[in-house]
């Protein structure tokens, strides 16, 4: 569903590669966790991912379908919130929501139904009709959230997505995560929280310095580091 | 003080972006080049400016001098700066106190507020200074030389120059800090900036007016003799103004002819300019951060219905639609965005509308126009179709359109819109103030000349046709070197290069088809050189339209 190969990045003039040669794949239900410490190359992949940066080298399938080649195709299977979206502030919630609902041609008896339903599911209702400028940022990560999934993306791919929510709504988008693949989807996340990658996620990739260090199940990436540790320590080991 | 000048020093790099500067000098070589580039050429084209104004004093002085009138030159070049420092002062203080963000930021950090309001007005004054620098120094020097002033002069003048800028941006600040602060303004402050900006232009429309009926008054006389009427006839109009700069009255007395009481004068400039700083602070200190605090109370709207939420998501609406939609939102909800692209089209025509009523032009003059227009109508139709061609490319809606979404781009990069939508979306946004501009003229010219179906029919078709390869050219410019990494939406468009190579070379293309279809049509046909303007018109912006449609979702990547 989601493939990378052999992809790296490099940024300005420095020769140290912000994304250093790395493969994986993020198979269909299955929801996968990218970890890493600070400035490993998490984001710089995700933006790869996602079109908003171009590959040095390597290639990237989006549901089977290049996302240097057809680009256009590629960012209809996915749905995308940063870690800190940046929204315009002049617009109204309900605005930007119809803009994305446009944009990715819901079609009309659909989107009132999913836009009600998400609204709900992240008490935002009340608000969408205010700008985006007068919202918290949790506000802001929500209304993003409700706008990626008002289209039911193939892949949902998410960077830091339980940074500045609640703890309900923190709940509420580890159960939209789960339905989601449920329904044969894929999620891709990256988190710093490592217990919610060891309790939701069917298998995960550890990033450092650019390189993947690991990727697998909990089970397999337990058994790799022979040992019956948590995900944090197991962590803290690979990357020390 | 220490502090105060750190400070200082952040303001100012956060709003020129030094360490950015720096940082790409090392890493990022190609848009350090970029950045340079800019840095060298502004200055350069300037150059000629200033050779200009200084040319344009020396006349003033001599003429002066011929009819002993020398003693009102210091107190017309001081009142004449002080009035520019204010004009472009609204934007400078409502950009570095209300549109920056950096105050947040600091808000919370152990600065005392005063610290804070006096490291931002220094990091305005500094450029402030060099400007007043560059436009009154020539003025003073001018002046000093002539008058044969000695040392004392020198001081006094220095003294002068560095109160200039500071007492009518002190006055001004609290004045803007005042305003902001009312309980009326709360939730409509992007209103009120608007308005402040539309105030600061009619200043400076009402000024030209003034100079205009002066010029006008005295036609067909020598530049030399034009300027000393101007300031000799008028010397009631220069007290009157200098009442609203009581202050030139005292530079005038402390410069004008040395005594000790210039001394006197000049410490009474110096004592009022720190009480008017002192004043600024103090208003600051009372009112700046309580506004800024209740500023983020932005006005809300009513809770909607699910009824209403789900009339208002409609229909299914096309990518286009919605990238138009997006775009017109934000030109017409920002207020920098507002003021720097489509006010123009608004105010142009209501120049021109005003200018043709203070011509007082007799009924022959108005006839011999009629008659011309009749006689002539291809030269009325082209200057017609040239004013509005000057919309789209003086607007510069395309040239910014990407880099006015700033950090906000990525949502409009990663969402599945061809590149033909986007292409149109943002075209028609800038055809749409374009057309507010055809309109405001139209109607202006009314009054004036009606004119015919064909002429109104030609120039507006033809006016949008011929803006089109300049609206696409500014497309492609933005596309290419957008300005994202902006915390000050002024920035953006001011701060924009592609603002300035779009409208030079938009306005250099038009000239040279205009030109050379005006004299087709002179010399051959009317009807072939309308033909040939909207071929080549049509050909440009197809060429381009295929460049962008093929090159846009790639550049996108590499915003």
């Amino acid at each position: 569903m989601l493939k990378l190969q052999q992809v790296s990045k490099t940024y300005g003039n420095k020769n140290i590669k912000a994304v250093d040669n790395i493969s994986f794949e993020v198979n269909p239900g299955e929801i996968f966790g990218f970890v890493g410490p600070n400035g490993a190359g998490k984001t710089t992949t995700i933006k790869m991912m996602v079109s908003l940066l171009k590959p040095d080298t390597g290639k990237i399938f989006i549901n089977g379908i290049d996302n240097q080649e057809n680009i256009l195709e590629a960012k209809k299977q996915f749905s995308y919130v940063p870690d800190n979206p940046e929204l315009f502030e002049k617009i109204k919630g309900l605005e930007y929501l119809k803009f994305m609902a446009d944009v990715y041609e819901v079609p009309t008896t659909e989107r009132q139904k999913l836009i009600e339903k998400y609204l709900d599911i992240f008490e935002i209702k009340e608000a969408v009709n205010d700008p985006i400028g007068s919202y918290s940022h949790g506000m802001k990560q929500k209304l993003a959230l409700v706008g990626a999934l008002i289209h039911n993306p193939e892949v949902f791919i998410l960077d830091e997505p339980m940074v500045g929510l609640d703890p309900k709504a923190s709940f509420e988008l580890k159960k939209i995560m789960r339905e989601h693949c449920d329904q044969g989807k894929s999620v891709f996340f990256s988190t710093h929280v490592l217990d919610v990658a060891e309790k939701i996620c069917d298998r995960i990739a550890i990033i450092n310095k650019g390189k993947i260090i690991e990727v697998g199940t909990m089970d397999e990436i337990r058994a790799k580091a022979g040992s019956h540790e948590s995900l944090e320590n197991i962590f803290l080991e690979l990357t020390e | 003080m220490k502090e105060l000048i750190n400070l200082t020093k952040l303001f100012i790099n956060d709003s020129l972006g030094l360490s950015l500067f720096f940082y790409n000098r090392t890493n990022n070589k190609k848009e350090f080049s970029k950045q340079l580039f800019t840095l060298i050429i502004v200055p350069i084209a300037l150059i000629p400016a200033f050779f200009f104004y200084v040319f344009f004093m020396i006349a003033l002085y001599t003429g002066l001098k011929v009819i002993d009138q020398t003693s009102v030159f210091l107190s017309a070049g001081y009142i004449f700066i002080s009035f520019l420092i204010i004009v472009f002062g609204i934007m400078y203080i409502l950009s570095v106190f209300y549109f920056s963000k950096n105050t947040e930021e600091l808000i919370s950090l152990p600065i005392t507020p005063r610290k804070i309001i006096i490291s931002k007005f220094a990091s305005i004054l500094i450029f402030e200074y060099a400007f007043a620098a560059l436009l009154f120094v020539p003025v003073l020097i001018i002046y000093g030389v002539g008058e044969g002033m000695g040392l004392g002069y020198a001081i006094l003048a220095l003294v002068v120059l560095l109160t200039l800028p500071l007492l009518p941006l002190s006055l001004e600040t609290a004045l803007i800090m005042l305003i902001m602060r009312s309980s009326r303004v709360k939730g409509r402050k992007d209103f009120l900036q608007i308005i402040f900006v539309f105030l600061a232009i009619a200043l400076v429309i009402g000024v030209q007016f003034w100079f205009g009926t002066q010029v006008s008054s005295s036609a067909e006389v020598d530049f030399q003799i034009l300027l000393n009427s101007l300031l000799t006839n008028n010397e009631s109009l220069l007290n009157s103004i200098g009442y609203f700069f009581p202050s030139s009255f005292l530079v005038a007395w402390g410069l004008n002819r040395l005594t000790l009481m210039s001394v006197v004068w000049i410490f009474s400039l110096v004592l009022i300019t720190t009480l008017s700083f002192g004043f600024m602070v103090f208003i600051g200190e009372r009112f700046y951060f309580t506004s800024l605090v209740s500023g983020k109370i932005a006005r809300k709207g009513r809770t909607l219905s699910g009824i209403e939420r789900g009339k208002f998501l409609g229909k299914k609406g096309h990518g286009a639609m919605a990238i138009f939609s997006m775009d017109m939102r934000l030109l017409l909800r920002t207020p920098v965005y507002f003021f720097n692209n489509v006010s123009v089209v608004i105010i142009v025509p209501l120049v021109l509308l005003v200018s043709l009523s203070f011509a007082e032009l007799s009924p022959e003059n108005i006839n011999g126009v009629r008659e011309f227009y009749r006689e002539m109508p291809m030269v009325i139709n082209f200057m017609f179709i040239g004013f509005f061609v000057f919309f789209g490319g003086t607007s510069a809606t395309t040239a910014t359109t990407f880099s006015r979404e700033g950090k906000a781009s990525w949502l409009t990069r990663i969402v599945p819109v061809s590149a033909s939508d986007q292409i149109i979306g943002r075209t028609a946004s800038a055809l749409i103030v374009q057309s507010l501009g055809i309109l405001c003229t139209l109607i202006g010219v009314y009054f004036f000349m009606p004119l015919t179906l064909t002429t109104v029919l030609l120039t507006v078709i033809m006016g949008l046709i011929g803006s089109l390869p300049i609206l696409l050219f500014g497309l492609f410019i933005d596309m290419n070197r957008p300005l994202l990494d902006w915390d000050n939406p002024q920035k953006a468009v001011k701060n924009n290069m592609n603002v300035m190579i779009t409208l030079f070379i938009g306005m250099f293309y038009v000239v040279m088809l205009i030109a050379i279809c005006g004299a087709l049509g002179y010399f051959v046909n009317q009807w072939v050189s309308y033909a040939v303007y909207i071929i080549v018109s049509l050909i440009i912006t197809i060429a381009f339209y295929k460049k962008i449609n093929k090159d846009l979702e790639k550049r996108l990547l590499a915003f």
